[in-house]
């Protein structure tokens, strides 16, 4: 075999090259290179050749098969590792994959969340051209709402051609309709213009979309309203009557309002029903408590448009605008920015808010940074007590590639089965989750086609970058000198500590403001209203036709035994609040003042512990008082300077020609808060004008509550039969103000919770980091003489510095944005210095307790341990 | 101790026949002598890294050939596990066939 080798046909061969292992490849490539010279010696080359080809052909796929089948095996190997591992560390597997998964909960809850705000009202077909008037006036008093004048709407439609539709809504109320001669509540009816229909797309399930609101008397309902009231018969030909007495045809049935619209409604009746029996209101420019959206053409500038709204109002309202020193400006609101971008203290429901979405967002990326953080930390912490292990691995002779694999793998599988469980976590979270938002959240994980695979790669990346610091330094260093304890991890101590600080600042802000807001809310709790809240049955319906007899219901309620007062009024407290312009005498005639009107019966004030502070309460035997005389508040006493105000008058500007009338002051009650201490205390005018009243206001015996309240039911059902017995306690509605308040304080404290965990977990992370790295110092420390506690007290020195740190971090940050929460309440409690002294000891509590495991094993280790290794 | 299979018997008998020529080509044309048909080095290679998992041969790269273009010879050796594998399987055989005289499978074929 003197001459050169032969070279075999190529495409075989490389066909060998590619399926073989590649431990195999030089053996088997040579195997037959040296057979393929053989036989081109003993049968020639083109014999050798196609025997080549043929054994290559029949080799290859079995070659690739068996490339699998080790790859499977390897892998079997890899997992198998892992599991042992996680087993190994219980605790340690448990406390980094639970951490990693509460963050990413907490991220998947609120970035469902923030998707399902940032998707309001786009489902409307026509969602970018629809938009809502709003306006802002001054009427005696500055009023910004986004309401507009009742004839507004079609004159706006008839002057502007590029306003292709307009519709008004009345505003959504509970209401009864009846269905022959059963009852049924509505939580929301609205009434609508026939072309609501035209600019909303709200599928219709029956009925005519365009004609469907067009005559008075008619009513769409939504499909759940429809079965909850005519149940699997179709709706549509059938009446209902309403509250006020007259039979409503219904024209339509629609599918449910999303969720994700800020217009809600069950039954919508035509807007016409409401101009046939009130056309004075409905074609008077200043009634201005209804809402109005328009759709505009594709071409259509909306400021080009409001640039035009000046010269339209001044058209209709402009005279009158001028007599009263009044203005009133126009404005249009795209629907898009309704839920996030509105700020207005009346609007058609609550709605959503922009920066409290960038807020959550925040706190989402927040988490999850920290989270992840905390995961490769506390990842890299763990692998340095297994630099020995890789030691003895490479003088084993474990080649590099297989010590990164299997560190990559570890991470990655700790990650992945974070992941799992983070999915599984979150549909428990979503019910704890919508209670704090105080909404419903109508999607998970799996509605969302992007949000699986997206987890995925974030757990695949976080996992690798936890895997690649011990994969890429761990698997480096040389066998000698990690076997020597030279190959610790010593790099990162600031970016570990600035982590922890960071943490706990976070930790220490939420305690921070979980205590404020308590403390703020049980502070409005116990404040003195004026009026005594509690044991007070509040019916909120006196039709017109009870008012008539309401002398003899009072009667017949007062003897029930158990009931101590009843009273009449026009609102309640916590119940809403109406205002209007009055004069007081003295004053010059365009210094109007506004005031909350109240109308009572000479019975309420008792009724609600209201007290008198000078003067007299309404007399019934007077017939003056319920024309000409009136109580004020100490606030209206005070802003008018009055000393004395019994005697004192207001002027009731007079009709043109006619002589000027005057309202007598005939008392002051004691302030009292008809809303909640958000607001201020403002001046108040009480009328004793019983047919203002809706409400009646029971006091009762504390003994014997519900007894009573099953007796006042049934005399009352007695007195008005047909009409339904609905009531509520006065406590119970006043306090529900504090609701939203209520929930900031769930909110902070859950989030306070978590990041009180997850800050622990950082915390843990370094603690057992910095006890590995000092474990040869502390047995060196016991030998010369160390005590347990005082190597307790020298490990938890740093801790305690940290978190003190995080305090002088949080504590600013902590009182800025409380104090601006506070702003919210007219009346707050002030910010107490105990509130950061207590959350600073706590923070250092909960800190010390944390590391205490570590510490504490580490100070009680035998030295001998600690030191033998050198 | 693991069971062989027939192919695995095959080949470690044929590695201890060859010695020190027991590397890919050797092995490869001696078991396709003895099965009578081409035995191909997909199948040759897959069976030796399952006796290798089985630790009963060890590989060792030898020198570089220049019949091989510069590629080294893989060179088996028989580990003590596969010689005492080997000793059950003969063993076995011999239990399996014991007092079993050759003739008496042809007779059963013509009877």
């Amino acid at each position: 075999m003197n001459r050169a080798p032969l070279r075999p046909p190529r495409i075989p061969a490389g066909l060998l090259r590619l399926a073989a292992r590649e431990e195999d490849r030089f053996a088997v490539l040579g195997d037959f290179d040296e057979e393929y010279a053989e036989l081109a010696e003993k049968i020639g080359r083109a014999g050798a050749a196609r025997w080549f080809w043929l054994q290559g052909l029949r080799t290859a796929p079995r070659l690739l098969g068996d490339y699998l089948y080790w790859r499977i095996v390897m892998f079997k190997n890899y997992l198998k590792v892992a599991l042992r591992n996680i087993r190994k560390q219980k605790a340690y597997a448990f406390i980094n994959i639970a951490g990693w998964a509460v963050g990413m909960t907490v991220c998947i809850l609120i970035l469902l969340w923030v998707r399902q705000e940032l998707s309001f009202d786009r489902f409307h077909p026509n969602a970018d051209r629809i938009f809502r008037l709003t306006l802002d006036a001054f009427l005696g008093a500055p009023q910004n709402a986004p309401v507009a004048p009742t004839p507004a709407a079609p004159a706006l439609v008839r002057e502007f051609p590029e306003i292709q539709a307009a519709t008004r809504i009345a505003d959504p109320r509970p209401t009864y309709v009846w269905n022959e001669a059963r009852e049924f509540r509505v939580d929301r009816m609205a009434a609508a213009d026939a072309s609501f229909f035209r600019i909303f797309g709200f599928p219709f399930l029956a009925g005519d979309p365009e004609t469907a609101l067009a005559r008075p008397y008619t009513m769409v309902l939504t499909e759940s309203t429809s079965r909850k009231i005519f149940g699997t018969e179709p709706a549509l030909g059938k009446f209902l009557k309403g509250e006020d007495g007259k039979s409503y045809a219904v024209t339509g049935v629609i599918k449910d309002i999303p969720r994700t619209s800020h217009l809600t409604f069950d039954i919508l009746r035509s807007f016409e029903t409401l101009v046939v029996a009130d056309r004075a209101t409905a074609e008077n420019w200043f009634a201005i408590s209804n809402f109005a959206y328009v759709l505009l053409d594709k071409r259509a500038d909306p400021a080009a448009l409001e640039a035009k709204f000046p010269a339209f109002i001044d058209k209709y309202m402009g005279s009158v605008l001028k007599s009263i020193g009044g203005s009133l400006t126009l404005k249009l609101q795209p629907l898009r920015r309704i839920h996030l971008y509105s700020n207005f203290a009346l609007d058609i429901a609550p709605q959503g808010d922009i920066s409290s979405v960038l807020l959550f967002s925040g706190i989402a990326l927040l988490v999850l940074l920290i989270a992840s953080i905390n995961f490769i930390n506390l990842s890299t912490a763990r692998s340095s007590t297994r630099a020995k292990e890789v030691g003895l691995r490479k003088t084993l002779g474990a080649d590099r590639g297989r010590l990164m694999a299997q560190f990559l793998g570890e991470s990655v599988l700790y990650s992945l089965l974070a992941m799992v469980l983070a999915v599984g976590l979150h549909f428990a979270g979503l019910r704890l989750f919508e209670n704090i938002i105080g909404r419903p959240l109508e999607t998970n994980v799996f509605k969302i086609p992007w949000m699986i695979p997206a987890m995925f790669g974030l757990a695949l990346v976080v996992g690798l970058a936890a895997g690649l610091y011990p994969a890429g330094v761990l698997s480096s260093f040389q066998a000698a000198r990690v076997l020597k304890g030279k190959g610790r991890i010593g790099g990162g101590v600031f970016f570990r500590r600035i982590l922890v600080v960071t943490q706990f600042a976070i930790c220490v802000a939420l305690i921070i403001s979980t205590l404020v807001i308590s403390r703020q809310i049980q502070f409005v709790k116990n404040q003195r209203l004026g009026f005594d809240k509690d044991q007070v049955l509040v019916i909120p319906r006196l039709t017109p036709a009870l008012r008539q007899s309401f002398d003899s219901v009072r009667a017949e309620l007062m003897n029930l035994p158990g009931v101590l007062e009843v009273g009449a009024s026009s609102l309640v407290p916590g119940r809403g609040i109406a205002r209007s312009v009055f004069f007081p005498e003295g004053f010059d005639a365009t210094e109007s003042q506004l005031m909350d009107i109240l109308s009572v019966d000479t019975h309420f004030l008792p009724a609600l512990g209201i007290r008198i502070a000078a003067g007299r309460n309404f007399s019934p035997e007077l017939a003056t008082d319920r024309t000409d005389s009136v109580l004020i508040n100490q606030t209206a006493a005070r802003r008018f300077g009055w000393a004395d105000p019994v005697g004192k008058r207001f002027v009731v500007p007079p009709d043109s020609g006619a002589p000027t009338q005057y309202l007598n002051v005939i008392g002051v009650v004691e302030d009292f808060h008809i809303t909640s201490l958000h607001q201020k205390l403002e001046p108040m005018i009480l009328f004793d004008n019983r047919d203002g009243a809706r409400f009646v206001s029971v006091r009762l015996q504390p003994a014997g509550l519900s007894g009573t309240l099953a007796l006042i039911k049934k005399t009352w059902t007695r007195l008005n039969p047909g009409n339904p017995f609905d009531s509520f306690f006065l406590d119970d509605v006043f306090d529900s103000q504090y609701r939203a308040d209520e929930r900031m304080k769930d909110m902070t404290r859950q989030f306070g919770g978590l990041a009180v965990l997850i800050g622990c977990l950082g915390l843990f992370g370094m603690a057992s980091f910095t006890v590995e790295r000092r474990t040869r110092e502390i047995g060196i420390r016991k030998v010369l003489g160390s005590s347990v506690t005082g190597i307790v007290r020298m490990l938890s020195k740093e801790t305690v510095l940290l978190v003190l740190a995080a305090n002088a971090v949080a504590a600013p940050a902590a009182y800025f944005l409380m104090n601006l929460w506070l702003k919210g309440f007219a009346y707050r409690e002030p910010l107490s210095v105990w509130v950061f002294i207590f959350a600073a000891l706590m923070s250092i509590g909960i800190a010390l307790v944390t590391i205490s495991t570590q510490s504490i094993r580490a100070a009680r280790g035998k030295p001998a341990d600690a030191i033998r290794y050198e | 101790m693991k069971e062989l299979s027939k192919i695995e018997e095959i080949l470690l008998v044929a590695i201890w026949r060859l010695r020190d020529q027991a590397y890919g080509v050797r092995i490869r044309q001696h078991v396709s002598g003895v099965l009578g048909k081409e035995f191909t080095y997909g199948n040759l290679y897959s069976a030796l890294h399952q006796l290798t998992a089985k630790k009963f041969i060890r590989p060792a790269t030898g020198l570089a050939a220049p019949s091989r273009r510069g590629r080294p010879r893989v060179f088996y050796t028989i580990t003590p596990e596969g010689r005492e594998a080997l000793q059950s399987a003969r063993e076995l055989n011999a239990k399996l066939w014991l007092g079993f005289p050759a003739f008496a499978l042809d007779k059963d074929k013509i009877g």
